[in-house]
């Protein structure tokens, strides 16, 4: 009975899941056996299977998982990944604290406690202060004389040069003096800011240079507290990587605002590796590099706050991607259009109407600079100021319509034109905000709409409305994930389904991945194995494939910039082009080959691999394991030559499978 | 030191022994002599801004449109805007240098630095993205999957695995094509940390079915052993420039060590005809003159210190540096500027007529600009590196690199 009702559920499953194929010519059209489609599934909806991950798919149903997929918040978080996050506590801060727990303090603080020395007003006399400072050599020379030896001393350290020359009688005593006292502030600068040699005996700063981590971590755990933060601030990086809480804590005393990125970079790795929601954070990925900002672009107008951007990139992800990835794609594009962290990195937060700040007291004063006539006089307040086409052009061409999208530079002006007046409010408080006065209230006409005059943010928010209801737009959004979930040249057919999807569910997104999901190409040969892993990819799937137990993901994010993807990084707004050639070089293959050893061996500082679970499989076991089929025979054969006559442990065949090319795929 | 041709005639024997000896390797332990020509381009992405780098000082409408950037003509060194980059140093009384090339002084008074102004695409986007795709591939208009500079290197069996690198991360289209390009980002790295398992991983990606894998693969296992065979200094190691008054690699950037790596492997003689490297962040539209100020630190010291290192074996190597197009010549309302056409080429080397600025100067008049607000193009970029292509790396078939192009009069960048 109950095998003939499995039989029913297969068939049904397989019903909805493979609709019947028409001719099956091409490789899109060749449908991947079921136990494929698993594993095809895994492959794109994940950062990669785990070790069981199949036969939980195969125990609920593909179909089912892969709608429990679409609905993360079906799905109960993976509390060992809540546990990990803690630390990182900037995750949870909303941008106005992120400000303000992590600016660096005041600089000069040293400028504001007095020097060690009396200054000449209190040595001296006024009298004598003035025979000396600007009196005859003859008076200066007599006070200095009527000193005793200790007060001269000091008085002639303090001296300018100028005036000690006009001295000679006390030239050698002054030098010195002068001597004597630099190296009384240097002493002072020294006990301020102490060098690791004043803190550290020599063997313990043997310890200390050694850049071996478990010698690092005995070390500062031999000092007390505030000892250890002030060592720890003071040694490479990656010589903490035992002591994750106090690598984090010595950045943050000395840059405080790389500390804020550095957490969402961490979080991405442990998400990735350890999060149920997978599908989310496959989305997010995709997401942010759609809507790339770069977290190190330093706003140079912005004089006292480089960095700003480390301090707005997690509230970016969390707050204006995050939402709405499984949302409506106008939502999306509206959130990170009002981001202070896109508003800073695409310039639009000083883009501001022609002419608006050249009125009353602003306007501009004319004059002779330099010989050169008709100058802008540089008083204070007469910095020009006026339209920035960069968002108005990034926006079409890269986030909405695509480069071929159909828009004019006509159409870039008025977009950017439209978003004059889209703001930050300030670097101590980054919130969006409407300035009026930055406004180009004037008509516009964008890709054909007209735009009436006199309104204001509104002509934004029209200028969003339309873009996001292109059918440009719709094209190239559906491209984009047919791209990254199916082929690197996905089938135009399919890519029409999902713009007509996209269009008639008024951006959908989880509707538009629901018709890839389920479509004959998702799951055919053509897509099998198709897309080459990105270094992220290739990371997160080894760590994952091997149950590896990850601590401490800093180690992964340093390998992971290493082959070429430094997160959160990228400085051109295209993001990181999402096809095989980006990341199929030989640089990156000599990378990616070199990884897995250290992984499998335990060399990777804060990730624990679990060898045991090969013990007793040959090579073709393990493969099947971690690759999730079989291996190619030209891979197979190459490791049982090369290992013949010889005892391999299990962790030396999985690592030279995991640097095979055929790990290098998903 | 072990130089190539010594370890040639030994390694081709051994490697002969061991059954698989690269034919590269046994040609070129049979050919005598290893010196080549190089030829270097260095991409500048986000669209630098020529008239603030090479500056028409004379120009009134220079300074008319651009109130606030306008960098001061030499005549001026105070600075005109309140700010620290008001220096320039003059060229041929008619453009100067942005104040902050210093380092590119010795290479113009040398004869070694020429500049080609004027130039660029005569396709109109002003996509980054799609621009710097046409530049790289030669093609304005259309996007091919290869690129000027690997089509430009004429077919030799037998080449060195070397032949045409790309420093960093990944080959640029620059280089893409039918001749074998490898990315190297550091040299010391670029080897399999255990060698038992190098020979299996060797093996498996020769033998690979996955195309691509297999191609790439192969290639970056014959560069590691030509890497090994050389005796390419280690970072740091060996005399390098410097020393007072000297450019350095150190004031270079990410570019400074790019092209401190190139160094290395032409002084090992790994045989590197074509090179590529690039410098990002010239896409400034807002707060100009500070943000260019510190690139041009970099990126001339970077290319100083090079040229300084090599020293004699300048005479068999050019530079050539670009970028995808120029920028407004307006300035905008954030003290910044936006995308525009025309802009220079600078061309450096021991071959080449320096001293001089090469190209038609149309003018900055509003008739005279493109689309009334750029500045026209009036040598095309494929001009340039057509002449340098032919006379330095003797490549003659300049249709099949240029394809659709048909260069006109040489300028004369090259000494005869």
């Amino acid at each position: 009975m109950k095998p003939v009702l499995l039989a029913i559920a297969a068939a049904s499953l397989a019903a909805i899941v493979l609709p019947r194929p028409a001719d099956a010519t091409g490789p899109f059209e060749k449908r991947l056996t079921p136990e494929q489609q698993i594993v095809q599934a895994l492959n794109r909806l994940t950062f990669g299977p785990k070790p069981g991950d199949i036969e939980d798919v195969r125990r609920m149903g593909l179909a089912n998982w892969i709608e429990l997929q679409l609905h993360p918040d079906r799905i109960p978080e993976n509390p060992a990944l809540e546990t990990k996050l803690k630390p990182l506590e900037t995750l949870r801060m909303n941008l106005a604290e992120v400000v303000k727990e992590y600016t660096p303090g005041q600089p000069g603080m040293t400028m504001a406690i007095p020097p060690p020395f009396e200054s000449l007003n209190t040595l001296l006399s006024n009298e004598q202060r003035r025979k000396v400072m600007n009196g005859t050599a003859e008076e200066r020379t007599e006070v200095l004389k009527s000193l005793d030896a200790d007060k001269r001393k000091q008085v002639l350290a303090s001296l300018p040069p100028n005036v000690i020359s006009y001295t000679p009688d006390f030239k050698d005593e002054a030098a010195d003096a002068q001597k004597e006292r630099q190296e009384q502030l240097r002493a002072e600068a020294r006990r301020r800011n102490p060098q690791l040699g004043d803190l550290l005996n020599p063997d313990q700063m043997a310890a200390a240079r050694s850049n071996d981590g478990k010698r690092v971590a005995a070390l500062l755990a031999s000092l007390d507290r505030g000892r250890q933060i002030q060592v720890a601030a003071m040694l490479p990086l990656a010589s903490l990587a035992e002591v994750p809480e106090l690598r984090r804590e010595g950045q943050r005393s000395r840059m405080p605002r790389l500390v804020a990125s550095e957490d969402l970079r961490e979080a991405k790795v442990f998400r990735a590796i350890d999060s149920n929601r997978q599908l989310e954070e496959v989305l997010v990925d995709f997401w942010f590099n759609h809507f790339n900002v770069d977290a190190t672009k330093n706003v140079a107008s912005l004089g006292n706050t480089p960095n700003l951007g480390h301090l707005l990139i997690g509230s970016y992800e969390r707050d204006a991607i995050r939402p709405h990835v499984l949302g409506h794609f106008k939502d999306l594009l509206l959130a990170t259009a009002r981001h202070p962290a896109m508003l800073y990195y695409l310039d639009n937060w000083d883009s501001m109407a022609p002419g608006s700040f050249e009125v009353g007291p602003f306007a501009p004063v004319r004059g002779t600079v330099n010989g050169v006539p008709n100058s802008i006089l540089p008083l204070f307040g007469q910095q020009a100021h006026g339209l920035n086409e960069n968002y108005g052009r990034e926006v079409m061409e890269l986030h909405t319509l695509g480069v071929k999208g159909g828009y004019t530079q006509d159409d870039v002006i008025a977009v950017a034109r439209c978003f004059t007046g889209w703001t930050v409010r300030s670097p101590e408080n980054p919130e969006f905000v409407f300035a009026p006065f930055m406004h180009d209230f004037g008509e516009k006409t964008v890709l054909g709409h007209k735009i009436p005059a006199g309104r204001g943010e509104a002509d934004g928010l029209q200028a969003i409305d339309i873009l996001a209801h292109h059918p440009s737009t719709a094209k190239f959004i559906s491209r984009e994930l047919a791209r990254h979930f199916v082929a690197d040249d996905p089938p135009q057919a399919l890519v029409n389904r999902m713009a007509l999807t996209f269009t008639s569910t008024d951006g959908d997104l989880r509707a538009v991945l629901e018709t890839m999901l389920k479509s004959p190409e998702f799951f055919s040969e053509g897509a099998w194995e198709a897309r080459i892993k990105s270094p992220l990819e290739m990371v997160v799937s080894a760590v994952r494939a091997t149950g590896g137990e990850v601590t401490d993901a800093w180690s992964l994010v340093q390998k992971i910039a290493d082959m070429g993807e430094p997160l959160y990084a990228k400085l051109e707004p295209n993001g990181y082009p999402d096809t095989g050639e980006t990341w199929l070089s030989t640089a990156g293959i000599m990378a990616r080959i070199n990884f897995p050893p250290a992984l499998t061996s335990g060399r990777v500082p804060g990730v624990s691999p679990d060898a045991s679970r090969w013990k007793g499989m040959d090579a073709p076991a393990i493969a099947r394991e971690l690759l999730g089929h079989d291996p190619s025979a030209q891979t197979l054969q190459a490791i049982e030559t090369g290992l013949q006559g010889r005892d391999p442990a299990p962790a030396l065949i999985a690592s030279l499978i995991l640097s095979s090319p055929d790990f290098e795929r998903r | 030191m072990l130089t190539r041709r010594f370890f040639l005639r030994g390694s081709a024997m051994a490697m002969a022994g061991m059954g698989s000896a690269p034919l590269w390797l046994t040609r070129a332990a049979a050919a005598g002599s290893l010196k080549n020509k190089t030829l270097v381009a260095i991409f500048m992405r986000g669209a630098a801004d020529g008239l603030n780098i090479v500056v028409p000082f004379g120009e009134k409408r220079y300074r008319e449109l651009r109130p606030t950037l306008a960098v001061a003509p030499p005549s001026r060194q105070d600075n005109a805007n309140g700010g620290p980059f008001g220096s320039t140093i003059d060229l041929d009384g008619t453009f100067a240098l942005n104040g902050s090339m210093q380092p590119l002084k010795a290479l113009w008074d040398n004869r070694q630095l020429a500049i080609v102004e004027a130039t660029g695409s005569p396709d109109p986007t002003r996509s980054h993205f799609d621009a710097q795709d046409y530049m790289e591939s030669g093609t304005p208009g259309r996007s091919v999957p290869d690129g000027w500079l690997n089509r430009a290197l004429p077919p030799e069996p037998g080449a060195s695995p070397l032949r045409a690198v790309a420093l960093g991360n990944q080959v640029p289209r620059t280089l893409r094509g039918e001749r074998e390009a490898i990315a190297i980002g550091n040299a010391q790295q670029f080897k399999i940390g255990d060698e038992n398992t190098a020979s299996i991983l060797q093996s498996m990606y020769s033998l690979s079915p996955d195309a691509p894998f297999r191609r790439t693969g192969t290639d970056a296992f014959e560069a590691m052993k030509m890497l090994a065979s050389l005796s390419v200094g280690a970072p740091g190691s060996g005399p390098g420039p410097g020393g007072p008054g000297r450019p350095s690699y150190g004031q270079g950037g990410d570019l400074g060590r790019s092209l401190q790596e190139l160094a290395r492997l032409i002084k090992a003689e790994a045989g590197v005809e074509a090179a590529f490297a690039e410098i990002g962040g010239w896409d400034h539209h807002g707060n100009e003159n500070q943000q260019l100020s510190n690139l041009l630190r970099q990126f001339s010291s970077a290319i100083a210190a090079f040229c300084d290192d090599m020293g004699d074996r300048m005479e068999d190597i050019v530079l050539v540096t670009m970028s995808e197009f120029g920028r407004t010549v307006e300035e905008n309302g954030d003290a910044g500027t936006d995308h525009g056409h025309g802009s220079m080429i600078m061309v450096l080397g021991g071959p080449v007529q320096g001293g001089k600025v090469y190209g038609k100067w149309p003018g900055l008049e509003k008739e005279q600009l493109y689309e009334g607000r750029d500045l026209a193009v009036t040598t095309d970029f494929r001009a340039v590196l057509s002449e340098v292509v032919r006379g330095h790396l003797g490549q003659n078939d300049l249709s099949a690199v240029f394809p659709g192009f048909r260069p006109g009069a040489p300028l004369g960048l090259l000494r005869a």
